[in-house]
């Protein structure tokens, strides 16, 4: 725009022509800068929001939508509106109760441990002086790998000649056991929830370590010149402060144990049992793709979106998150 | 008096000497427990199936046995689908981080950059789409797709996927600080604002560019749940659905499964052994809001 004005041939003198250019754009800067600067600002964000529209708005309004008719995938038969029976039904079958029992069990049964041992190792880790970098990077390793890959290798860790039982027996001494890790109801859901923890752990120390990083050195000075000991500090300085550190690796790992999928997926492929652990995305995938009932798995979708507001809303209220700041 | 404190002195350094050594041993374990996976994988695909399952399980294998190798790539029927699946995931996967890369910095830079009436609404909105979840999306995207007619296409495993909110975050908050008198020095030099965009912006933006890439690259390497709906041929397939298939099937051989594995793991291990900072400093992103 500004390059028109060096096309009108008034430019006899180069330094004239400076002048002349100098001058327009002070003009264009002064009156329409802020007026041009936001229609490009929506020109930058136009792309983005119309994705989101078509892809996660819409969809999310569609699944509400679709949870009251009863539909078939592929199906010609034009779609009959039901209302809420499709949640009627699901909230008196017993098979979808065992999913949001497999998905609740599961979810406390990962995200507890990931959050007690991703602090502790954060704070072990925190207290060395060397070889922080080493461990980080090896807690981490685990997250790179695909969820498929890791349950591939824990599946086979946990055949009935493998690792994990030469280990637990090594362990408690009871040679020849077999702990039966993908046959026994109870120890398939607790195998997942093994897998899944060795996944995650190291993903959520780093957190808690950026957190304990951020909490400044000259508070536990201060506390230290007061004549704290190491544990004082860590019950009245550290953890108080780390607070809403633990709040988001709470909250982030729990929606993420609800979402759970590959695991359990690959396991029931590889054999497992599927009833214990037949968590809501697994039913939910099921319904879609053999029942193809989409308004079914809609209500079910819809019921799992519920479920982690819930959830998130509870930790929120648990925590009494009152702000800290230092 | 002065003894009693000394004799304190010198239990608490006891005290603390012991807590070392605890830490150290309790930080090694760990470890060892993290990596123990890590090496049965490279171990067994090295191993005949027949080693694999003996009881004590031989860490050290006697030799290499890369028919393995071979064999999970041949597939069970020898069809070799395992290289054309190999194949479909580095495409979707390099080209849903290319335009996460560039729609994510494009709006982030508009929304941290520009004032305008809304951008506030704008921002939070996107945000928003952070809470829910895919698995909720999914059916009514299938049948998105379905109606474009993107099944079975690279354009189905694709789209979905094509900008991300958690990217915009990203570089929005990156780009908050980025210094408005670079940007106005370009204005009156007379850049236009694309311009401005891709020759200053972007190249200036590499450590968050690089965080963002490294996520969304793992994120769909990674990906299971919509490549299983999307993809129905065996041509279309990427590698977890691959994996998936080749674990259930009756005949597989153990060490063939951990090659197929190990395949699939190397080159994410080898980016996140060169490109450690930017893994790790990904997972920090929402945290970096609170100082």
């Amino acid at each position: 725009m500004i390059s028109d004005g060096d096309r009108d041939g008034t430019a006899a003198h180069p330094c004239l022509l400076f002048q002349a250019k100098r001058e327009m754009k002070k003009r264009i800067f002064s009156r329409g800068i802020e007026h041009k600067k936001a229609r490009w600002g929506w020109i930058f964000i136009i792309p983005s929001l119309v994705f989101f529209s078509l892809f996660s708005f819409y969809p999310i309004l569609n699944a509400l939508y679709t949870s009251l008719f009863k539909k078939k995938l592929l199906s010609l038969a034009p779609p009959q509106f039901i209302g809420l029976d499709n949640y009627a039904y699901l909230l008196q079958s017993p098979e979808f109760w065992n999913s949001i029992r497999a998905t609740v069990v599961f979810t406390l049964g990962t995200f507890v441990p990931i959050l007690v041992f991703s602090l502790l190792f954060a704070l072990f880790i925190m207290s060395r002086k060397r070889f922080q970098k080493f461990f980080q990077m090896a807690y981490y390793s685990p997250a790179v790998l695909s969820s498929v890959v890791v349950a591939a290798i824990w599946l086979l860790m946990l055949d009935p000649r493998g690792l994990a039982n030469q280990w637990v027996n090594f362990i408690l001494n009871t040679p020849g056991i077999d702990h039966k890790w993908l046959a026994n109801s109870t120890m398939v859901q607790i195998s997942t929830m093994m897998v899944y923890f060795w996944k995650y752990v190291g993903y959520f120390t780093i957190i808690f370590l950026v957190g304990l990083g951020s909490i400044p050195n000259s508070v536990h000075e201060a506390a230290r010149i007061d004549g704290a000991s190491g544990r004082t500090d860590f019950w009245y300085i550290t953890l108080p402060l780390l607070k809403p550190t633990t709040v988001l690796v709470s909250i982030m790992s729990m929606l993420q144990c609800l979402k759970t999928f590959s695991t359990q997926y690959l396991f029931t492929q590889g054999g497992a049992p599927m009833e214990p652990i037949n968590v809501i995305t697994l039913n939910l995938y099921h319904t879609t793709i053999r029942d193809r009932s989409i308004g079914l798995a809609s209500a079910m979708s819809i019921i799992l979106f519920c479920m982690m507001l819930f959830f998130t809303w509870l930790q929120f209220k648990t925590f009494k998150s009152e702000e800290v700041d230092y | 008096m002065a003894t009693s404190r000394k004799s304190t002195k010198k239990s608490t350094s006891a005290q603390s000497l012991l807590i070392d050594v605890f830490i150290w041993a309790f930080l090694i374990l760990a470890a060892v427990y993290i990596f123990a996976p890590f090496i049965f994988m490279f171990t067994a695909s090295l191993m005949p199936a027949s080693d694999i399952m003996k009881m004590p399980y031989r860490w050290i294998p006697k030799g290499l046995y890369w028919q393995n190798y071979w064999q999970g790539i041949r597939g069970n029927d020898g069809s070799f689908i395992y290289l054309r699946n190999i194949l479909n995931s580095l495409i979707v996967a390099s080209a849903v981080t290319a335009t996460t890369v560039f729609l994510s910095a494009f709006t982030g830079f508009g929304l941290a950059k520009y004032r305008f009436r809304g951008r506030h609404l704008v921002f939070m909105m996107i945000l928003a789409t952070i809470m829910i979840p895919f698995e909720v999306i999914m059916i009514p995207l299938y049948l998105i797709i379905m109606k474009l007619g993107f099944q079975d296409s690279y354009l189905g495993l694709i789209t979905p996927f094509i900008v991300s909110a958690f990217g915009i975050f990203l570089m929005r908050q990156y780009y908050l600080s980025f210094p408005n008198a670079v940007l106005d020095a370009a204005r009156i030099d007379g850049a236009s604002e694309p311009m401005i965009f891709m020759r200053i912006v972007l190249p200036n933006s590499i450590p968050a560019i690089a965080t963002l890439a490294v996520l969304t690259f793992k994120s769909q390497w990674d990906n299971l749940l919509w490549p299983l709906l999307v993809a129905q041929t065996e041509e279309m397939k990427t590698i977890p659905l691959y994996i998936i298939r080749f674990t259930a099937e009756k005949h597989t051989d153990e060490g063939a499964m951990m090659a197929v594995a190990a395949i699939a793991s190397i080159p994410m291990l080898i980016l996140f052994l060169k490109l450690s900072k930017y893994f790790l400093g990904g997972a920090v992103v929402f945290t970096g809001k609170k100082g």
